[in-house]
């Protein structure tokens, strides 16, 4: 072992290394059970280990910066004195890059690197004290800086954050340069973009060829996955709008970008082809991810004020390495340039195939029942072509016309079959448009808000005019409860779900009993609550809260709710704009006929007269007690 | 200016203006197939003649919005649409302006397709109508639907199309997920059943669980169940088995009880996976069509698949206890996929993964000023916004759950852990980790930091008693730090309940874990509901059904 030089082993090594794309314990143990072999040439495997860490898509930079970990933890000092002198750059290098559940995972892996060793006698922590607390406090300004950026642009992105596609990471560069004139350690390291632009085209050119060279190793090595398919063909594309058009250097950049999610496959590519081609196939042909979709946009948040931190130095090696390398956001719009692809093939099979194999189809035809074959049984066809004369109804297409006797080519098709459709596959190709008016005129009556169709017939209609209740008793309830917080409801446990009916809305009142409190939710439960005892949610109103009955002169007390998730006042109704003891209320006003309007349940103060007659025409048994259980 | 596939990488400044409203006229029989990207609003206003969702049909002059949508508006009597792009302004509140397609309204891409197999769906409806008349003169039970095909050939469409085509003509279809990848009603990671009678939501797919406020659309009541792994084939699916046939259980029984339910039958829509032809997944098909008495299998875009099918159970009686009666036979049949079926990516999956889990907590997110000022009628555009409650927790004493088991493509478990690495001082040996079979052994369970340094010391007499064949095993303190961003299923078990019990209890809701304290031995969570939790049995699912940050600030 001890016999070979240096750049040998550091050569093997950096192989090996490039070889682990993903967190893989037992590639990691053997990489470092080869430094702990080779601790003579700890210093080139230290130099190994950073170029690669520094060079490597942010995706592959977790497994290697792993690879330091266990080293440093197991085999130890040379290696932590070799590694230790750099690992501020490297650390923050990788930190900047990755998104942030790497970032977490490099944080924990911080920490442990301010311990000793777990299980060992030495109680030195992994790394000299300095070098780690001088990566956590500048992570620690990074945080505060971007904590503050954040709380700068406002609080209202806080549930929202990491929806979306983020600002690519170019943006932020170039804006910065831009505007970078405050002296910022930036603007000093020229942007490579804008450099030498001829040159770098000429590489990306390169880049691509090799890129496009795999991927088509890949796809002859396996033609039928998709995957291989759909690389090329965007490498294709890529590679066609690069020789048209005349691109900006930004756009260049967005083509590096994509480029690079391509690199690990091409660079293995491009080491075996020459010299073993068939041994390229397989290494092409392992799974590699595919242009792993990494959301990012919390990374770039961090990512700026991370680099102004940063000297300028390590800046500009940063920005080297990282623009011609690599970017944060692997190109997500890559699978947008395909769909098209993989369905034609589809398409054209799912048209093709039917026509010869389906026995039934060729009979009718035969019989002169259906159109001549040039045109295959699908509806897409019927709009163009020989149906359209054999079934002119469909393209009238006014309902008019639907309903109207068919003209006298098309009854053969429907009519007999109308009354049932026989299972199986043959039977499935046979048009049948008379029976979509089962769906659609059958039940004329439409509702405007929601497209719900309802027989003519009188019980249609008193269907609808119920349906049409619901949606007016909702839209009055969701404005109401707008103005209060609103929760998911636990879902329920199998005996009620078994016990449960769905209720329809246009169902009569009557129908809605108890056992739908499950399909009501809570809200049921509300109901149910509410019925033996009024009650009304606390007001939020202070003076409301502190106002008290104005029979009996005492105060509300607020009470927790288990069943309503809410502060409740017991015993309480509310009339108008005040708020009486129920008790109360009843005593004084038993005598006299009690306003429907105002029973119990009203949950509102907001009267309107609209309101009040519609709620009397909709609930002919007593009060609202019923009214609400129908509103599920 | 831009480069074709490069849309999410467009600098933001080069967003489109906002492009006037364009018209789409669609001829009888053709579809307009869309896609909105997360982030991008694109309203879609029916004109005239009439169209419909995914079966559902739009009202006519009433606003729709969508968002993170990949769809299509069929008609059958042509139609003439109206799109418009969202006001982006004020949907993103993160700070990040969503990039527009360059199609109408901002679509990321749209055409108008002339060639659907809805002809071939519609007639499928049919088909089961007929069965289902025939269930209600006999007396026997409804059609038993299960939906079989590769991931992304439309198999949720389709079950979207036969749910809705059976409310449409006042139906009551029982519609079971068992894809966990994909929730309905419910987060991912989860199965479920559910009765629909009420039409299905046009924005939101299929529609909410219920909400302690009233909302546009009836809601619908799920059964849950908890599959906390990604794919149904983990633990040669031995997790998976137990608790399909506890849904189908519970399903049997609502069936029995619900008339309409019983004569509308059942609609099973399948994971992706298992006509994938990996190993395990025939048994498990086997397994589905036994529990529910599958009477019609449906093949949508798998030749393979559709003639071993034939081969197994065409024409065969069903498993349900009255075939002999009525001579109830399986028929296995092929359908068309949908040319309009696109490849949802990763990123896509991951994006309507987290939304799912965002809406779970925080409700439909779409309402925007601008929607809301739009008119108070349009219930359709007006969403429902959700408070869930924050709350610290002592993680002692919570019951959590954890599977041991390894996914198959969950390369977790040799992941390297800076943390663990180096308890020994020293290493295993390479090959000895890969040659321990996955199978449950509780101290090889769970790499999570925090637990195997216990399991170590404790497992030997306590943990593998009574969880022997059952792989779950309970989280002991300290809390550990990957608990973060995941989502807590809270079970209907009691918390002293044995993990048998838990493993296949249905699931009362979820918790999310925002921060993890483990040094004071403290969570915070995001309750859906407020107040006490109830002292119930959890499943923790590790980064399954996904990892969302920042859910809470």
């Amino acid at each position: 072992m001890s016999g070979l030089v240096s750049d040998e082993v550091a050569e093997d090594y950096k192989s090996s290394l490039e070889d682990l794309t993903g967190n893989d314990r037992f590639q990691i143990s053997n990489l470092t059970v080869i430094a702990k072999e080779n601790t003579e040439h700890a210093m080139a495997i230290s130099r190994v280990l950073e170029n690669h860490i520094r060079s490597t898509p942010p995706q592959q930079k977790l497994p290697a910066l792993y690879v330091v970990d266990s080293i440093v933890k197991n085999v130890g000092t040379p290696y932590t004195l070799f590694l230790g002198r750099n690992m501020y750059q490297t650390f923050m290098n990788a930190y900047t890059l990755v998104d942030t559940q790497t970032r977490r995972k490099l944080d924990e892996m911080l920490k442990t690197w301010k311990e000793p060793v777990p299980g060992s006698l030495d109680t030195r922590p992994v790394f000299p004290p300095e070098i780690t607390r001088n990566i956590e406090s500048a992570l620690i300004k990074a945080r505060t800086a971007a904590l503050q950026q954040e709380q700068a642009r406002g609080s209202r992105d806080i549930l929202n954050r990491g929806r979306g596609t983020g600002t690519p990471p170019g943006m932020s560069r170039p804006a910065n340069n831009h505007h970078g004139t405050n002296g910022q350690a930036y603007s000093t390291p020229t942007p490579p973009q804008g450099h030498r632009p001829g040159s770098e085209l000429d590489a990306l050119n390169r880049d691509l060829e090799a890129c496009i060279l795999s991927a088509r190793n890949d796809f002859a090595a396996a033609p039928f996955d998709p995957t291989s398919q759909q690389r090329l063909k965007a490498l294709l594309d890529l590679q066609t709008i690069m020789r048209n058009q005349q691109l900006t250097p930004e756009q260049l950049r967005l083509v590096r970008d994509q480029l690079s999610a391509f690199r690990p496959q091409a660079s293995a590519a491009q080491n075996q082809v020459p010299s073993a081609p068939p041994a390229a196939v397989p290494a092409v042909a392992t799974p590699i991810p595919p242009p792993a979709p990494v959301s990012t946009p919390p990374t770039q948040t961090t990512s700026q004020p991370l680099q102004n931190l940063l000297n300028s130095r390590t800046l500009a090696e940063l920005i080297k390495n990282t623009a011609i390398r690599q970017q944060p956001t692997p190109p997500p719009a890559i699978p947008n340039v395909m769909p098209p692809m993989p369905q034609m093939p589809q398409m054209a099979s799912a048209s093709s195939t039917p026509q010869p194999e389906n026995p039934l189809i060729a009979a009718l035809r035969s019989r002169g029942i259906l159109p001549p074959a040039s045109a295959p049984p699908a509806m897409g066809s019927t709009g163009q072509g020989p149906t359209r004369d054999s079934l002119p109804f469909l393209v009238s297409g006014g309902i008019s016309g639907m309903r109207s006797t068919p003209p006298a080519p098309t009854p053969p098709v429907s009519m007999p079959v109308s009354s049932t459709v026989p299972m199986n596959t043959a039977s499935m190709k046979i048009p049948r448009v008379a029976l979509v008016v089962s769906l659609y005129e059958a039940k004329s009556n439409r509702c405007g808000t929601c497209g719900r169709r309802f027989p003519t017939t009188q019980e249609g209609k008193e269907k609808k005019a119920r349906h049409l209740d619901w949606h007016f008793k909702t839209n009055q309830r969701m404005s109401e409860a707008a103005k209060r917080a609103q929760t998911r409801s636990w879902y329920v446990d199998e005996r009620d779900w078994i016990k449960s009916r769905e209720v329809d809305d246009d169902q009569p009142v009557a129908d809605t009993d108890a056992t739908t409190e499950g399909g009501a939710g809570a809200e049921g439960n509300v109901a149910k609550q509410g019925l033996p005892k009024a009650w009304i949610r606390a007001p939020n109103d202070g003076t409301l809260r502190n106002t008290p009955c104005p029979i009996c002169q005492e105060k509300f007390e607020s009470t927790w709710s288990e069943d309503v998730q809410d502060w409740i006042w017991q015993d309480a109704v509310k009339v108008g704009s005040r708020v009486y003891h129920a008790s109360c209320y009843a005593e004084v006003t038993k005598d006299g006929p009690a306003p429907r309007s105002s029973t119990p349940q009203a949950r509102t103060g907001t009267p309107d007269s609209v309101l009040g007659k519609r709620k009397a025409e909709g609930t002919d048994s007593p009060g609202g007690k019923t009214r609400i259980k129908t509103e599920a | 200016m831009s480069l074709p596939g490069l849309e999410l990488t467009q600098p933001s400044e080069r967003v489109l203006a906002v492009a006037p409203p364009s018209q789409i006229a669609l001829k009888a029989g053709s579809e307009w197939r869309f896609e909105v990207a997360f982030g991008h609003i694109v309203r879609v206003k029916l004109l005239t003649g009439t169209a419909e969702l995914f079966g559902t049909e739009l009202a006519e002059s009433q606003t729709y919005t969508f968002s993170g949508t990949k769809a299509a508006i069929y008609t059958w009597y042509g139609c003439e649409l109206e799109v418009s792009a969202g006001d982006t302004g004020t949907v993103t509140s993160d700070g990040v302006t969503p990039v527009a397609g360059h199609g109408a309204g901002g679509c990321q891409s749209e055409y108008t397709a002339e060639e659907t197999p809805m002809i071939e769906y519609a007639n499928l409806h049919f088909a089961l109508e007929t069965m289902r008349q025939e269930a209600q003169g006999s007396g026997k039970d409804g059609p038993r639907v299960l939906l079989l095909g590769p991931d992304d050939a439309g198999k949720t469409s389709l079950a979207k199309i036969l749910t809705a085509y059976a409310t449409k003509v006042g139906r009551q279809p029982l519609v079971v997920n068992l894809d966990p990848t994909e929730g309905i009603l419910s987060v991912p990671g989860t199965l479920t059943a559910t009765a629909f009678r009420t039409m299905l939501d046009i924005e939101d797919g299929w529609g909410s669980s219920p909400m302690s406020g009233p909302s546009p659309v009836p809601v619908k009541l799920p059964l849950v169940y908890s599959y906390p792994l990604a794919n149904p084939l983990d633990a040669e699916g031995s997790v998976y088995r137990p608790i399909v046939s506890r849904l189908a259980l519970s399903v049997t029984g609502r069936l029995a009880e619900d008339e309409e339910g019983r004569e509308t039958g059942i609609i099973v829509d399948a994971p992706g996976i298992l006509s994938s032809g990996k190993p395990g997944s025939l048994e498990l098909i086997n397994h589905i069509v036994t529990e529910f008495a599958i009477t019609t299998i449906v093949v949508l875009g798998s030749e393979r698949l559709y003639s071993t099918m034939v081969k197994q159970y065409d024409n065969k009686p069903s498993a349900s206890a009255s075939a002999t009666i009525f001579d109830e036979r399986i028929s296995v049949l092929k359908l068309s996929k949908s040319g309009g079926c696109v490849d949802r990516d990763d990123a896509f999956r991951k994006a309507t993964r987290e939304s799912q889990i965002r809406s779970y907590f925080f409700g439909n997110p779409m309402p925007t000023t601008a929607s809301a000022a739009l008119s108070l009628s349009a219930s359709s555009t007006s969403g429902v916004t959700l408070s869930p409650h924050a709350q610290v927790m002592d993680f002692a004493s919570l019951s959590i759950f954890n599977y041991t088991v390894v996914s198959a493509e969950d390369e977790d478990e040799d992941e390297y852990d800076p943390s663990t690495l180096g308890m020994g001082g020293s290493f295993l040996p390479p090959g000895k980790d890969d040659s321990t079979p996955q199978h449950s052994e509780p101290d090889r369970a769970a790499p999570l930091p925090g637990i195997i340094g216990l399991s170590n010391d404790v497992h030997n007499p306590s943990t593998s008693n009574s969880s022997s064949n059952v792989p779950l095993k309970k989280v002991l303190p300290p809390a550990p730090s990957a608990l973060a961003n995941t989502l807590i299923a809270v079970t209907h078990a009691s918390t002293t309940a044995p993990p048998a019990q838990v493993c296949d209890a249905s699931i009362m809701g979820f918790l999310y874990v925002a921060d993890v304290d483990a040094e004071k031995g403290k969570i915070r969570v995001l309750a859906p509901v407020g107040g006490r939790l109830p002292p119930r049995a959890m499943i923790w699912a590790r980064r399954w059904p996904t990892e969302v940050v920042g859910l809470v600030g």
